[in-house]
């Protein structure tokens, strides 16, 4: 395995006033996956991280001299590095982990998506405040606009603009219902062992768990499933308790 | 709503395994079909589009192939029928609706035949641009800039599926075993068109050939449920 730096860093929005929900819930995924393979990094907030990542999305690491961003290239580079949480898992658990993550981005992180920039309620009130905050009138209120359109039209593109919020709560609760049904009463979803699929859902549940948004009715989707809370307080104390927590 | 002949073997092909009396219609009047949207299923006054929801109205009225099914496969079903949509599906809309040789040579004049005139002039070229543009929306970006990119990387995506839905398969007749599935009624409605319909340029097609079990999965499904031998050309609609 080759040497992990001292400085590696992962970059991401400011915590506190900018970053949304979707983008903190790709970050943590990423830290819970480094904190699983014992990798240490640093968390360092930059208004405009988005345009530093490679890819125009959050969160990307600087490790070396080198710039990955977003988990699935991030655990490929991790892999190439000589540290893997699925080295152990056979063939077929490999294409159901895979498929899982996929569920996990086509649901939840564009249900996420849809709440943020399509629900009018949540963007008057908490997107557009947030995403340009750091920026001086009328470059926040520009860059909110772009950002919004930019995700309106992809979600026209993949036959979610029509849908109602209710409909997306729905695929929300199909989602966390299949999850559940998946993890059942084991600690990880491959039994003893965390794997990057742990860190992803663990990314986006613990975020939905802990973030206000106007409704609770979000979390509440979460909630009603005891397994997931408790897979996600299990990790959070196993992972993150005694660190800078996220 | 973008693809039709995937989403109409797969609607058969769930109608088939779950015995639910389904007639198919082909639709030469695109006009009054609501909102353009194919395939749709007509039953008393109701009417309903987009496979999903007409997936789980047949459920409702009893058909139900998922009967057997564990929660755990259940939720099995979900995740993989994602996987198909985020990494196979790009892939299949190039194929049909991008790739040149393919569109002009196959995809177009087969659409066009089906539908009147002059729709026939217009909504083949329509469904080619929102193929494009669903492509290029989630897929394309930085750090792929060009369309070949994008596509190079599709490609690898779609096999790197059709590989891990063969390892999923292995010896199995069915994805859980005897009796087929939801997820047997998706997969073979997106293997299928890939694996029957002769294509001037064909990457996908070779590869699912190297695939031994899942070309007989489609072949087992196709005559055992389509009544069809293998020398078709043109998959079943």
């Amino acid at each position: 395995a080759e040497p992990w730096p001292e400085n590696a860093a992962l970059y991401q929005q400011l915590k506190e006033e900018q970053i949304l929900l979707s983008d903190n819930a790709s970050s943590l995924a990423v830290q819970a996956f480094l904190q699983m393979c014992n990798l240490p990094i640093r968390v360092i907030c930059r208004a405009n991280a988005e345009y530093m990542s490679p890819s125009g999305k959050v969160p990307f690491i600087h490790v070396g001299n080198q710039v990955v961003s977003e988990l699935g290239p991030i655990v490929q580079f991790v892999k190439a590095k000589g540290h893997s949480l699925s080295d152990g898992l056979d063939e077929v658990q490999k294409a159901e982990m895979k498929a899982y993550m996929e569920l996990v981005n086509n649901m939840l992180l564009t249900a996420e998506l849809y709440l943020q920039w399509c629900d009018d309620v949540t963007v008057e009130e908490i997107t557009y405040p947030r995403y340009g905050s750091p920026y001086p009138w009328p470059l926040n209120r520009i860059l909110s606009y772009q950002k919004q359109w930019e995700v309106r039209r992809k979600m026209k593109a993949i036959g979610w603009a029509g849908k109602t919020l209710e409909q997306v709560l729905e695929d929300v609760d199909q989602c966390c219902h299949a999850l559940s049904q998946r993890l059942g009463t084991q600690p990880y979803f491959f039994n003893k062992q965390p794997t990057e699929l742990d860190a992803l859902v663990f990314g986006h549940l613990f975020t939905i768990l802990t973030t206000q948004l106007i409704t609770d009715e979000l979390s509440e989707k979460v909630k009603n499933y005891s397994n997931l809370t408790a897979f996600c307080r299990r990790i959070e104390q196993q992972y993150f308790e005694g660190h800078e927590k996220d | 709503q973008v693809f039709s002949p995937a989403l109409q073997s797969l609607l058969q092909a769930y109608a088939k395994f779950s015995g639910a009396p389904l007639t198919v219609n082909t639709i030469n009047n695109l006009w009054r079909a609501p909102k353009g949207d194919l395939p749709v299923l007509v039953s008393q006054d109701i009417v309903i589009s987009q496979p999903a929801k007409i997936l789980n109205f047949l459920r409702r009225q009893k058909y139900n192939a998922d009967y057997d099914l564990s929660a755990k496969q259940g939720a099995d079903t979900l995740a993989y029928i994602a996987l198909l949509e985020e990494k196979l599906l790009p892939a299949l809309l190039h194929t049909f609706w991008i790739e040149a040789e393919n569109y002009c040579s196959v995809t177009k004049p087969w659409f066009a035949s089906r539908i009147a005139f002059p729709l026939s002039l217009y909504l083949p070229g329509k469904m080619s641009r929102e193929a494009l543009n669903r492509i290029l929306l989630t897929k394309g970006g930085p750090p792929l800039y060009t369309l070949t990119e994008v596509e190079a990387q599709i490609y690898r995506d779609a096999k790197e599926c059709l590989n891990l839905l063969s390892k999923r398969l292995g010896t199995s007749q069915f994805f859980f075993g005897d009796t087929p599935t939801t997820l047997d009624a998706f997969v073979f409605g997106f293997l299928a068109p890939i694996y029957k319909v002769c294509f001037p340029r064909v990457q996908l097609q070779e590869h699912l050939k190297q695939l031994p079990n899942l070309c007989r999965f489609c072949d087992d499904i196709l005559t055992c449920y389509f009544r069809l031998t293998v020398s078709d050309g043109r998959q079943p609609s």
